[in-house]
């Protein structure tokens, strides 16, 4: 669970003519991650496609193509087809469907080519309405030069000084002048620079006929009557798009799959009669893969499960050894927030479990709150049936495991939607009355760790309120706690990975006094609070031990340079506290706002529950509605970001990176998606 | 020693100064994010799958903010230097 799956390096090698059955039988038991041949011995060349590979790849091109004008996308399947029906329906589909689809598409997209520049025409003209002329005046000269634009200013005298013979329009639009200004060809030049002394700019006048808006009126009508021939034509490719998303998602899944079957030699070595297959296979799995691969190819193929030192030495010269991690069924989930980071080597740990353990416990410790837990565990249920593709899933069961910690957790800080929300109309409350008669005594409620509220509890457990000041110290002290803990343990994970690569010097001085220094860092914390000095001079000395080890270790001297991360490392844990502070406080402010101050005041100051009036209710409930849906939108975002960041950061830095990510186990196979086996 | 505050005053101070740890590091935490946000922003335009991540790394800064409630925690519940100088 811990460490990936064991795994044995295997080497198959067969006369070239088994080559299809082999790889259709690897390709069936999907075991073998394949290690691709990089054609660095003289004697092996690459190998060579077999069969169809070129047919094969071309249709897939072909029907990604016209997928994409469908927008077809990769989904949850629904249906699942026969081999024998994507055949029979592909050539149907690939020819005729697929010139039908790309042939409408291709009309879409020169109609809406076609409205655009239409548009443009429309948007070039408007302004010319205020000019006095018919479109034809504008062009088919050649003895006259034409401008037509914006300028700035009156152009008129200007331009009459450098051309006396010229004709000159002008009108004013909505926040510019347009004028059109006609002069002789060779005074064009002059007028030009004249004209940008105004802050001319021209426009390009489209080459149409008669006034500007009958101009207008014809494109108008002209996209009228175009986007009149779209709407239908996108029905038909939403109709298409219904009619064959599935069997064209098989088809792509069976060609895909015909590719990889067909290209796979590419990745062996070959000689002239034979090809070698280089791979890693789960060691529990090799005697499978040998004997199936033996019948399947009759004989004719050698199949060599290397023993555990010849793969050992192969992993000493730098070949990646594939991770496969394998977690129980409730920690899978978890996995996602692995790979989030990364994948752990083959001689790393993979963390899986140790998340599956502290991040639900710190989700749960942060949301504390039945009745947000409640909400998010419907929220969440409701999202798992609309979102169904592996990641979300995964991420859906990651959050539904953290939930049931924020409910139990609910339980200890006695809150429903807050620590004045229902738990004490439902879980029960001491009276107004005897709590001052308790406080009054000195006795049991007031600033403890169990608050002023005298909620009561469920199986004589009172509940512990969050805000009250003797909680949140205890709190402050549980949050360092977990954090040396998660700390801890992240600094094991890393002693056993620096041994496991054979550096004890890295594990000895660098890991451990890392561990050492932020256990007794947080024992000498303890000290000073409870006043034992005697705890706090011993782990002062354990303190200076780990640090004379730091120096002595493989970075000397700098590595003191990481000490104060060291002691902000635990510090950082604090949120485990602070941010269910910050909710606890939205929610016991919303309470606070809607049950004494927004309720009582609507109701003409009456202070017992049952005299509020029904206005005052409605109203009431708005804001308490308001506040926790914030609430719970915060609630469940921080919550599970800020566990992720201490699992990143304080914890995984521990032990992960120093070797970096290796590469997962991915057999050469195919998982079934759309296609019946 | 000596009396030289009245306790209201002095718990008055220690409150302003809660205040001001947790909202001077929330402000410096701000700056820190902006960056970090903005740049989220531009690759989750450009690949909407790296959200997570984003998300992710535009909490990194919010550590300072833990920092400042920490001081603040202490300040209002854990600190008790004045007992010998207030007044009761």
């Amino acid at each position: 669970m811990l460490r990936p799956v064991k795994m044995s390096r295997v080497v198959v090698a067969g006369s070239k003519d088994v080559i299809s059955p082999v790889v259709e039988k690897l390709h069936e038991l999907r075991l073998l991650h394949i290690v691709n041949y990089n054609g660095s011995q003289a004697e092996f060349g690459m190998g060579k496609p077999i069969g169809k590979a070129k047919e094969y790849s071309e249709d897939l091109i072909k029907l990604r193509s016209f997928s994409r004008h469908l927008a077809i996308k990769s989904k949850a399947p629904e249906k699942t087809y026969p081999e024998s029906q994507v055949l029979s329906e592909m050539d149907n589909l690939l020819n005729n469907v697929g010139a039908d689809v790309t042939a409408t598409f291709e009309r879409i997209t020169a109609i809406e080519a076609d409205v655009k520049s239409k548009q443009d025409q429309i948007n070039s003209l408007r302004p010319l309405a205020v000019l006095p002329l018919p479109l034809e005046a504008y062009y088919g000269y050649d003895s006259l030069a034409t401008f037509v634009g914006t300028a700035a200013s009156a152009v008129d005298a200007d331009v009459a000084k450098v051309s006396p013979a010229s004709e000159i329009y002008s009108g004013s639009a909505k926040n510019a002048t347009i004028v059109a200004v006609f002069v002789p060809v060779e005074k064009a030049g002059e007028v030009s620079s004249v004209l940008a002394e105004h802050g001319f700019a021209e426009m390009s006048i489209p080459r149409l006929e008669g006034s500007v808006d009958s101009a207008i009126a014809t494109l108008e009508g002209g996209i009228k009557s175009l986007e009149g021939e779209k709407v239908p034509l996108q029905k038909k490719l939403a109709d298409m798009r219904k009619q064959y998303e599935d069997i064209m998602l098989a088809t792509d899944e069976y060609l895909s799959v015909q590719t990889q079957k067909t290209e796979a030699p590419l990745r062996f070595a070959e000689t002239a009669n034979a090809f070698v297959i280089d791979g890693w296979v789960t060691s529990d799995q090799s005697g499978r893969l040998k004997s199936e691969l033996e019948s399947a190819a009759g004989g004719k193929v050698d199949v060599q499960v290397l023993d555990d030192k010849e793969s050992d030495d192969l992993v000493e010269h730098g070949e990646d050894v594939p991770t496969k991690i394998d977690n129980p069924g409730l920690v899978k989930p978890y996995e996602l927030i692995t790979r989030l980071f990364a994948i752990p080597e083959y001689k790393e740990f993979d963390p899986s479990l140790l998340i599956f353990v502290f991040f639900p416990l710190m989700f749960g410790m942060i949301l504390g709150d039945i009745g947000y837990g409640i909400m998010v565990l419907l929220v969440v249920l409701l999202l798992k049936r609309k979102f169904r593709t592996d990641g979300w899933k995964q991420l859906i069961n990651i959050v539904i495991i953290a939930d049931i910690w924020a409910i139990i957790f609910g339980f200890f800080f006695g809150e429903i939607f807050g620590p004045l929300g229902l738990w004490g109309r439902i879980m029960g409350q001491l009276p107004e009355a005897q709590i001052e008669l308790l406080k009054g005594e000195g006795l049991y409620f007031g600033e403890g760790v169990f608050g002023s509220l005298g909620r009561l509890g469920p199986l004589g457990i009172f509940p512990m309120d969050r805000l009250a000041t003797n909680a949140v110290l205890l709190l402050i002290g549980t949050s360092i706690f977990i954090g040396v803990i998660h700390c801890s343990v992240g600094s094991i994970l890393g002693i056993k990975t620096e041994l496991n690569y054979g550096e004890k010097k890295h594990a000895y001085f660098e890991r451990l006094p890392v561990m050492l220094f932020q256990i007794f860092f947080a024992l000498a914390l303890l000290g000073l609070v409870m006043g034992q000095m005697i705890l706090v001079i011993a782990s002062g000395i354990v303190i200076l031990v780990s640090i004379v080890m730091m120096v002595m270790g493989p970075e000397g001297p700098m590595g003191l340079a990481h000490v104060p991360f060291y002691v902000t490392n635990l510090v950082s844990y604090l949120r485990l506290l602070a941010i269910g502070l910050a909710s606890v406080g939205l929610a016991y402010a919303g309470n606070q706002l809607a049950f004494f101050v927004v309720m009582p005041m609507l109701s003409g100051g009456a202070t017992d529950s049952a005299e509020f009036s029904i206005a005052a209710i409605v109203i009431g409930v708005i804001v308490l509605t308001l506040v926790h849906f914030i609430n719970l939108l915060l609630g469940i975002l921080t919550p599970f970001m800020h566990p992720l960041r201490l699992h990143y950061v304080e914890m995984f830095t521990k032990f992960y990176s120093a070797h970096g990510g290796g590469v997962e186990y991915s057999p050469f196979g195919h998982v079934r998606k759309f296609l019946k086996a | 020693m000596a009396v030289v505050a009245d306790a209201g005053v002095l718990y008055g101070l220690v409150a302003v100064g809660a205040g001001l740890a947790t909202g001077l590091a929330g402000i410096g935490a701000g700056v820190g994010e902006q960056g970090i946000g903005a740049a989220v922003v531009g690759v989750v335009a450009e690949e909407p799958g790296f959200l997570g991540k984003g998300l992710f790394l535009m909490l990194l800064p919010e550590t300072l903010i833990i920092f400042g409630l920490a001081v603040s925690l202490i300040l209002m519940f854990a600190w008790t230097p004045f007992s010998g100088i207030v007044t009761p």
